[in-house]
């Protein structure tokens, strides 16, 4: 069993596990973070799952793991690996089933002290226009030819519908569409459930925040974001609903005799892979990208709506209460990039499972209002602690294929965090501490409580540390819709 | 008869399976998976059947419970108990007999493969299955 005394210290924040600790992994192995959150990561099977990631074909550089590393399945959550398009492999397990979960978050130029007496009228009519829960119905029904639509066209199919502002579309990863996307190759059985959902927030840890700016850290990156001292935002964290769930599994079946057809050495079944550049390489990722351009518009409809009711409900008490978008990322996916590796330009397929983009200032892929200071970073924390909004490095680009953390990161198992307290208890604690919570569920509201993730302070520290990121802002909760 | 227990897992949710013989390991996956997020109304009993092939035993087992997940997340029906018409290691045809879901107490995404291996041991079967929740 792998032990900590098998990993090397590089520096601070970087450890490495050699190549050759096991002859079957094809890289190192990398576990970003302080000292006190490397420790952590042997609690539970994290490192086997990414010495497992280190074991697959076409892997470059590393298999890392970020600060909010956890077990998963397949690959551990804040895993990160980049494959050669030439002779790797793309894997539906290292993307996950929620593809393109992510988060988004819109900035308003409202101080707290002038929302606070309509808090409650606020996340009340939210929680009307922007459903939750298991299963359920969005906000928006589709036909057969809309849903096509925005498979292949994500936000951009929002834009020409009326639900997005064109500066939405700059402010989001990849323009919000993932060019590729076909959706053909996403079966009938995945359109069933996205069909009905579309503009719904869905269940599990996805959450509607509403969260106040209280520490500027980098004043002129956070001017540019639209954020300031105790300024309103909102965070929506989701992604892509019952057709996402459905595209992995789908892929994941079919994939399973893919290793032996293709003379690939899987060690773990979860993670079955075909080369990047096979037909069901293609076809997972033309699936894939759709699914993810699905998530990309669901979230810019949760966007419009959340709009609407700042409108319905502040509109007259306060001189402007329009949202600007900061930025959306998503943090389950895999994406072909450009990246450095040693003396070599390479084309990759990077998988981000619980991971963000982190591009660096510079950067073509980004618009032109973030060129000088960097790709917004999303980093939302637990229910009842902070959230921190982060801007993208070069050394993210040179170490990590502009990859950083995307949250706290689970630390305790939900029904341990059943047994730590009731709901009612979680409910009432945040309250006394100002923090206005709707919920479908206590006992989900007991698993997501604060206690059951690592602190984020801590992991954004450990990025900081290690250069992967640098803080822009941080934002506390005030109201929390928890799905 | 067999018996399901839930095991811990930092993220997701798991469960420990011990079974008897073939019909009775399908039949402690799905009770144990579903009642790990939802109650059934049984005052409104609702009855399908379902045939599945698969390439091997756990791609058989991960297809049934993707499938009792579908009934759930898009008609809203739990099935609860089961008759095996067919049971073989790559293919099965059942009845399934449930009602409506009366309540969530959690979430469950998807069966998934991770380190999944259904063993045979002088008992009949055990297996450990890892859901995205």
């Amino acid at each position: 069993m792998v032990q900590k005394s098998d990993f090397e210290q590089i520096n601070d924040y970087v450890w490495e596990l050699p190549q050759a600790y096991d002859g079957r992994m094809r890289v190192p192995a990398r576990i970003y973070g302080s000292e006190e959150i490397f420790e952590a990561a042997f609690r539970d099977s994290s490192v086997t799952q990414l010495m497992n990631v280190a074991m697959l074909p076409g892997i470059v550089k590393y298999a890392m793991a970020m600060p909010d590393v956890h077990q998963g399945y397949g690959f551990p959550i804040g895993g990160v690996a980049a494959f050669r398009w030439d002779e790797g492999i793309i894997s539906p397990g290292g993307v996950g089933y929620d593809i393109n979960c992510g988060v988004r978050m819109l900035a308003s130029q409202i101080d707290y002290a002038a929302l606070e007496p309509y808090l409650k009228d606020l996340i009340a009519s939210i929680d009307r226009n922007c459903p939750s829960g298991v299963g359920g119905k969005g906000a928006v029904q589709l036909s057969d030819k809309e849903l096509d639509d925005v498979l292949e066209r994500g936000a951009e199919w929002a834009l020409s519908k009326g639900y997005a502002q064109r500066d939405d579309l700059e402010r989001t990863e990849s323009q919000g569409r993932i060019a590729g996307a076909q959706a053909g190759a996403v079966g009938a059985r995945a359109k069933e459930r996205g069909r009905p959902q579309m503009g719904s927030l869905g269940a599990g840890n996805h959450f509607l925040e509403i969260d106040v700016v209280d520490e500027i850290y980098d004043a002129e990156a956070a001017d540019v974001m639209g954020l300031a001292q105790d300024r309103v935002v909102v965070q929506i964290h989701c992604g892509s609903r019952g057709l996402g769930h459905e595209v992995c599994g789908q892929y994941i079946r079919a994939l399973q005799d893919a290793p032996r057809r293709y003379g690939i050495d899987i060690p773990d079944r979860e993670l079955v892979a075909a080369p990047v550049d096979s037909r069901e390489g293609r076809e997972y990722l033309a699936a894939m990208s759709a699914a993810a351009n699905y998530a990309f518009a669901n979230r810019q409809i949760l966007a419009h709506f959340v709009r609407r009711s700042f409108e319905q409900v502040m509109a007259g008490k306060v001189k402007n209460w329009h949202l600007t978008q900061v930025y959306d990322v998503t943090h389950n996916i895999a994406k072909i990039e450009e990246h450095q590796v040693g003396s070599q330009r390479m084309k990759v397929i990077v998988h981000r499972k619980g991971a963000t983009r982190a591009f660096p200032p510079r950067h073509p892929e980004l618009p032109a209002v973030y060129r000088s200071i960097g790709q917004p970073v999303l980093v939302p924390g637990s229910m009842g602690t902070a959230s921190y909004v982060l801007a993208g490095t070069s050394t993210a680009m040179d170490e990590t294929f502009g990859s950083t953390c995307h949250g706290a990161g689970r630390m305790m198992s939900r029904n341990a965090a059943l047994k730590q307290a009731r709901g009612e208890h979680v409910r009432s604690e945040l309250a006394s501490q100002g923090i206005v919570v709707r919920t479908g569920s206590l006992k989900g509201l007991a698993e997501e409580a604060p206690y059951a993730y690592k602190d984020v302070s801590l992991v954004v520290d450990s990025v900081a540390g290690a250069g992967l990121a640098r803080k822009v802002a941080r934002v506390r909760p005030v109201a929390v819709i928890k799905g | 008869m067999g018996r399901y227990q839930e095991i811990e897992h930092t993220a997701d949710l798991a469960l420990h399976l011990w079974a008897t013989d073939l019909p009775d390991l399908f039949t402690m996956a799905a009770q144990g998976m579903l009642a790990l997020f939802v109650e059934v109304d049984d005052t409104q009993p609702e009855t399908k059947t379902l045939t599945l092939t698969a390439l091997d035993v756990e791609t058989l087992l991960i297809d049934w419970l993707n499938e009792l997940l579908y009934f759930v997340e898009v008609h809203g029906l739990a099935f609860t108990a089961f008759e095996f018409a067919a049971l073989t290691p790559t293919a099965l045809s059942a009845t399934l007999r449930g009602g409506p879901v009366r309540a969530y107490t959690g979430y469950v995404k998807a069966a998934t493969f991770h380190d999944l291996r259904v063993v045979a041991t002088p008992e009949g079967y055990e297996t450990e299955i890892v859901f995205d929740t």
